[in-house]
């Protein structure tokens, strides 16, 4: 599923729009669209007059995504059964549903072999035809995507219909609107900017549940959870609940690749990498729009502020924990996990002492472990200068030891100590870590290591400073969460290896 | 000299007379009078400053006796030299060695400087400035001087924190320490040396990249009196605000050219000590605001006070006048806003003041000069560069009041004719004499204040262009201590001139540029008279060819520094 999902990260408005041309490709499929409609339309309404006995389904559908509720009426066709069986679980239905899944994915994939093999003869397609087929599978992967999500959907548990706390009437237009979105035959633009937090909403999780297939529910339940209290308040400082919070599973954590090819299914860890690779598939990969950076926050509106759960369960960083402390990106979730829950498998191979979970963190170790040395007359070193100051300044007779062999000690920038007194907290990572370091000293290391984890702008700033990059961590921290950004990016529409339409621009600036 | 007078002056007499005896003449004409006073004198002597490296193991044999070595002027000094020093040199000679002098010893090498130091069990101070090439090592070595109260570091480019630290922990006893240009050094080190070395007297900081943390350092230190921080644009008026509350014995301070710092950092170190004796503040603030004025009011013991290049106002410098009594130098150079009126209040209150800097306050007159005059008998030094108005009235009056002037700067100040030199003349005691740009004066003049200043050592006549060749004969002869003299662009003195100029023989310093009708003949003259030469300006002196050149090279040992320009690239090696 992996590689179709990435194609289906294209955007909503454009796909619907697609869907209508009668392309002859599109025969097989075109049953679909009036179902769809057909469901669509009625079953909010049918929704909105519901009497008590299904209260408490309308109150649970502001809290679950929007696109669970529109979309997990449109497999089925009997809509009118469906809401009731939502709440009591039916594996048949699920069944259809799964049935339903399969029969499509196979239609697209005979259709993806199609525009294949025309692929080989090179004049028979114009570029835009080509354009338009794309489009079209992206269309077909949403919708199965959207109904692989309302299927899972459809497994919560009830707990959830509790936590509704906004007004039937306002969730139910609220569902409207994201009906207009997928299937209006309007211009998108037209349509995005009305869409309030609920559809970027919906947006977003359906990038975050497209790729790990077997966390839909995870991912789900995340969201719902956090969902009801995005409603309240968006703030700078994130107070509780002012964000999303995501969780990634272990697996998903630890998996080499975030990016695969949708033709052969090689993984990358990065996009940039992989789109260097598609370039192998076809000269339509090789477009300077193809290859561009797919995705740039214009900043237009406001994007949801996300925060990542660690799901090592009694961890700080788990949202279960008391005192709570969310993780910042992707990247932030990651290194945590490795650095927390995971062995140290790295061994430095100079001092052959210290370990390490992240082989970034090694790296670095082995960049400056045996050089650099800040070193006492006493024999104990020091990573930093002010450090080696300290301890001088505390014991009698200790006295820097300039090394014999360079002619020069190697001066650090001056800007060292102004910087070192507002990380002091970070700093203690970088004790050296000689042939012969003090034992106790390492230990000391590692505990606070640990103690650094908790706070993730510091913990970035630390590793900047072993990279002796004192100048400017700030440059430095900034760029794993930019990486982060760009290595989950095959969640974004862009990563869709075509140039965009103009019309459909701001669609993909919202995604 | 007869045999009976030694007999009355018995050796312990000879050595009190000696005392009393400080000029390099002097005392060298007392060791040409016999073999015995010349004993007397190698015996007594502490100080040694050694001109040229290859006479240096026959003086230290001579001179057993020695506490101060200054080998500043032997740069070519390296470690083999400082090897056969100390092995060849005669026994125990480093044993009483206090002071060394190593300043632009860039030859030296941390090894034998280490060897140096640890061959001086009682060396006190250690001048190695200007070695440029001076880190972390040397600093090291210097530190094996357990002993050292002084250390002065100036232009060590290569010293960091590290060899700060090494001195700081080494020499505990630190009393007088500059680091001065050693760039490298940081805070780190700066608050290390405050931890480690309570007794500091003395600090010099200037032109380090230090904040005001290191102030905070500094604060910490009880016995410091003298803290000179020029130039540290990086600490600003929280730094101040720390020394307000640190330093109790704080006696001097230098803020010049620190941008950062503002009226109220300085009002806050003023109101924390109000025993300051001395404050330096010039080119750190644009005008001196009410609140300061009232300040400096409280600080009665106040002596010294030079703000250079801030605008005043009258009501300051009423301030000082009114309450400072004590006040002894004043430095207003390039202060906008300083008048006649401003000047006669201060000095109605000032009548012990010393020196006074008034360069380039142009709106100063005759009045004001005449009223110093008239109330500062004391005055000793009087800086009037660039005061157009001033003319030969003001010249009477210091003539025949300030008969201690010492130094007169008149550069540029165009209405110093013969007249004036003549009323100057009064001022015998007249050491130091800048007439440079006075284009109205002319031999005449000269020869007034040749046969009156007999202290004259230093003169300054650049572009003085009606000055000649007799002018110069006059300062032949009446002017005999003259060590430094400017006659650049004199375009009237031709090689008589200089032959009268050969007669200077303490003549060490002189510049001649742009002289077109001197040749070699000159030239020569003055390399084989004046023995002690060391500085040579010959630049655009386009007469003078190979031949003069050769006579320097052949005569002038002691020559240091040549600048020749145009037509001849001669450069002599210093030896």
């Amino acid at each position: 599923m992996d590689p179709k999902g990435s194609l289906c990260s294209n955007n909503w408005a454009r796909s619907a729009c697609l869907t209508s041309p009668g392309n002859g490709l599109q025969t097989n499929m075109s049953s679909d669209p009036s179902p769809f409609c057909g469901v669509r339309i009625e079953a909010p309404f049918k929704d909105f007059n519901q009497p008590s006995t299904n209260q408490s389904l309308l109150m649970a559908e502001p809290n679950k995504d929007i696109k669970i509720s529109d979309i997990e009426n449109c497999p089925l066709t009997d809509s009118s059964s469906q809401t009731g069986k939502l709440q009591d679980w039916d594996p048949n239905v699920m069944l259809n549903n799964l049935s339903f899944l399969e029969e499509k994915i196979h239609q697209l994939q005979g259709l993806v072999h199609l525009i294949d093999n025309k692929k080989c003869q090179p004049f028979a397609q114009p570029d835009a035809l080509v354009t338009q087929e794309q489009q079209l599978i992206t269309a077909d992967l949403t919708s199965i995507i959207v109904q692989l999500i309302s299927t899972a959907g459809s497994l919560l548990p009830s707990v959830r219909h509790t936590l509704a706390n906004t007004s039937p009437l306002v969730s139910q237009l609220s569902q409207l609107r994201g009906l207009n979105l997928p299937f209006g035959s309007g211009p998108s633009g037209g349509i995005q900017p009305q869409n309030n937090n609920v559809n970027k909403v919906f947006d977003q999780s359906t990038q975050n549940d497209v790729p790990n297939n077997c966390e839909v529910e995870q991912n789900n339940m995340e969201e719902h959870e956090t969902k009801d209290e995005e409603d309240v308040e968006e703030g700078e400082n994130l107070p509780p609940g002012s964000y999303e919070i995501l969780q990634l599973e272990k697996e998903e954590i630890l998996a080499p690749h975030t990016h695969f090819c949708t033709i052969c299914g090689k993984g990358f860890k990065r996009d940039a990498n992989l789109r260097m690779h598609m370039r192998g598939h076809g000269d339509e990969y090789k477009t300077p729009a193809a290859l561009a950076k797919p995705h740039k926050e214009t900043g237009s509106e406001p994007k949801l502020i996300k925060r990542y759960s660690c799901p090592y369960a009694g961890c700080k960083r788990n949202k279960d924990h008391k005192k709570f402390q969310p993780l910042k990106t992707i990247l932030c979730v990651k290194n945590h996990y490795k650095r927390t829950h995971c062995d140290k498998s790295y061994t430095c191979s100079r001092c052959h002492t210290k370990k390490f979970s992240v082989m970034a963190d090694l790296k670095t170790h082995e960049k400056h472990c045996g050089k650099d040395k800040w070193l006492c007359s006493c024999g104990t070193t020091f990573s930093r200068k002010d450090k080696l100051f300290g301890h001088i300044a505390l014991f009698q007779g200790h006295t820097p030891a300039i090394p014999l062999e360079e002619t020069k000690v190697p001066a650090a920038p001056t800007d060292l100590d102004s910087k070192d007194n507002t990380c002091d907290k970070v700093g203690n990572m970088n004790f050296c870590f000689g042939s012969n370091p003090p034992n106790e000293n390492e230990v000391q290391n590692i505990m606070d290591v640990k103690g650094n984890i908790d706070d993730p702008i510091n913990y970035f700033s630390s590793l900047n400073f072993e990279g002796c990059n004192f100048g400017g961590f700030n440059e430095f921290s900034q760029s794993p969460f930019e990486d982060s950004d760009a290595s989950f990016s095959f969640l974004m529409s862009g990563s869709f290896n075509y140039a965009p339409k103009p019309g459909c621009e701001s669609t993909s600036d919202n995604l | 000299m007869s045999e009976s007078l030694l007999c009355v002056l018995t050796e312990d007499l000879l050595v009190r007379v000696l005392h009393h005896l400080h000029s390099d003449a002097d005392r060298k004409s007392w060791r040409l009078v016999c073999k015995h006073l010349n004993r007397v004198e190698s015996l007594t002597r502490t100080t040694i400053r050694i001109l040229r490296i290859e006479f240096l193991l026959a003086l230290l044999h001579k001179f057993r006796n020695i506490q101060e070595l200054d080998l500043s002027l032997c740069p070519r000094i390296d470690d083999g030299a400082v090897k056969v020093m100390l092995s060849q040199g005669s026994p125990g000679w480093t044993r009483g060695l206090k002071r060394l002098v190593l300043s632009r010893a860039t030859g030296l090498g941390h090894s034998g400087l280490e060897q140096l130091v640890r061959a001086c069990p009682l060396l006190e101070a250690v001048d190695v400035s200007h070695c440029w090439g001076f880190g972390d090592r040397e600093a090291a070595a210097i530190s094996c001087g357990t002993r050292l109260r002084e250390v002065n570091m100036d232009k060590c480019l290569g010293v960091t924190d590290i060899g700060l630290a090494r001195i700081a922990v080494g020499c505990s006893r630190l009393e007088r320490l500059s680091l001065k240009w050693c760039f490298e050094i940081s805070d780190l080190g700066v608050d290390l040396l405050c931890k480690k070395c309570f007794y500091l007297k003395v600090l010099d900081v200037s032109y380090l990249k230090v904040t005001s943390k290191s102030l905070r350092s500094i604060a910490s230190l009880l016995n410091l009196e003298v803290l000179v921080m020029v130039g540290c644009s990086l600490v600003d008026d929280v730094g101040l605000r720390y020394l307000e509350n640190g330093c109790p014995l704080l006696k001097t301070i230098d803020v010049s050219r620190c941008n950062c710092i503002s009226s109220s950092g300085l009002i806050s170190l003023v109101s924390g000590h109000v025993d300051l004796v001395q404050i330096a503040a010039g080119y750190c603030l644009s005008e001196l605001s009410g609140p300061l004025v009232h300040c400096l009011k409280n600080l009665e013991q106040l002596s010294v006070i030079r703000i250079d290049g801030v605008q005043v106002s009258d009501f300051f410098l009423q301030t000082i006048g009114k309450n400072c009594k004590f006040i002894v130098e004043l430095g207003l150079s390039k202060c906008i806003g300083v008048t006649n009126m401003g000047i006669l209040h201060l000095v109605s209150g000032c009548g012990s003041l010393k020196i006074l800097d008034l360069t380039c306050c142009r709106s100063i007159t005759d009045a004001a000069i005449s009223t110093i005059a008239d109330t500062c008998p004391d005055l000793v030094c009087l800086r009037l560069e660039s005061c157009d108005m001033v003319t030969e009235n003001c010249i009477y009056h210091l003539g025949s009041s300030c008969l201690l002037l010492e130094e007169l700067d008149l550069t540029d100040c165009s209405g110093i004719n013969d007249i004036a030199l003549k009323y100057l003349s009064g001022c015998s005691e007249l050491v130091r004499l800048k007439l440079g740009l006075c284009t109205n004066i002319s031999n005449i003049g000269l020869s007034q204040i040749a046969y009156n200043c007999r202290k004259m050592a230093e003169l300054d006549l650049y572009r003085c262009v009606y000055i000649g060749d007799d002018g110069l004969a006059a300062l032949a002869s009446g002017c005999k201590k003259l060590m430094k003299l400017n006659v650049s662009y004199c375009n009237r003195i031709t090689d008589k001139g200089m032959e009268y100029l050969s007669h200077l023989g303490e003549l060490s310093e002189l510049e001649m540029r742009g002289l077109s009708n001197v040749t070699s003949i000159g030239i020569k003259a003055v390399a084989l008279s004046c023995k002690r030469l060391a500085d040579l300006d010959l630049k655009h002196c386009e007469k003078i060819d190979d031949s003069g050149f050769w006579a320097l090279a052949f005569y002038s040992q002691n020559l240091r520094q040549k600048t020749c320009y145009a037509g001849n690239t001669w450069f002599l090696q210093p030896v």
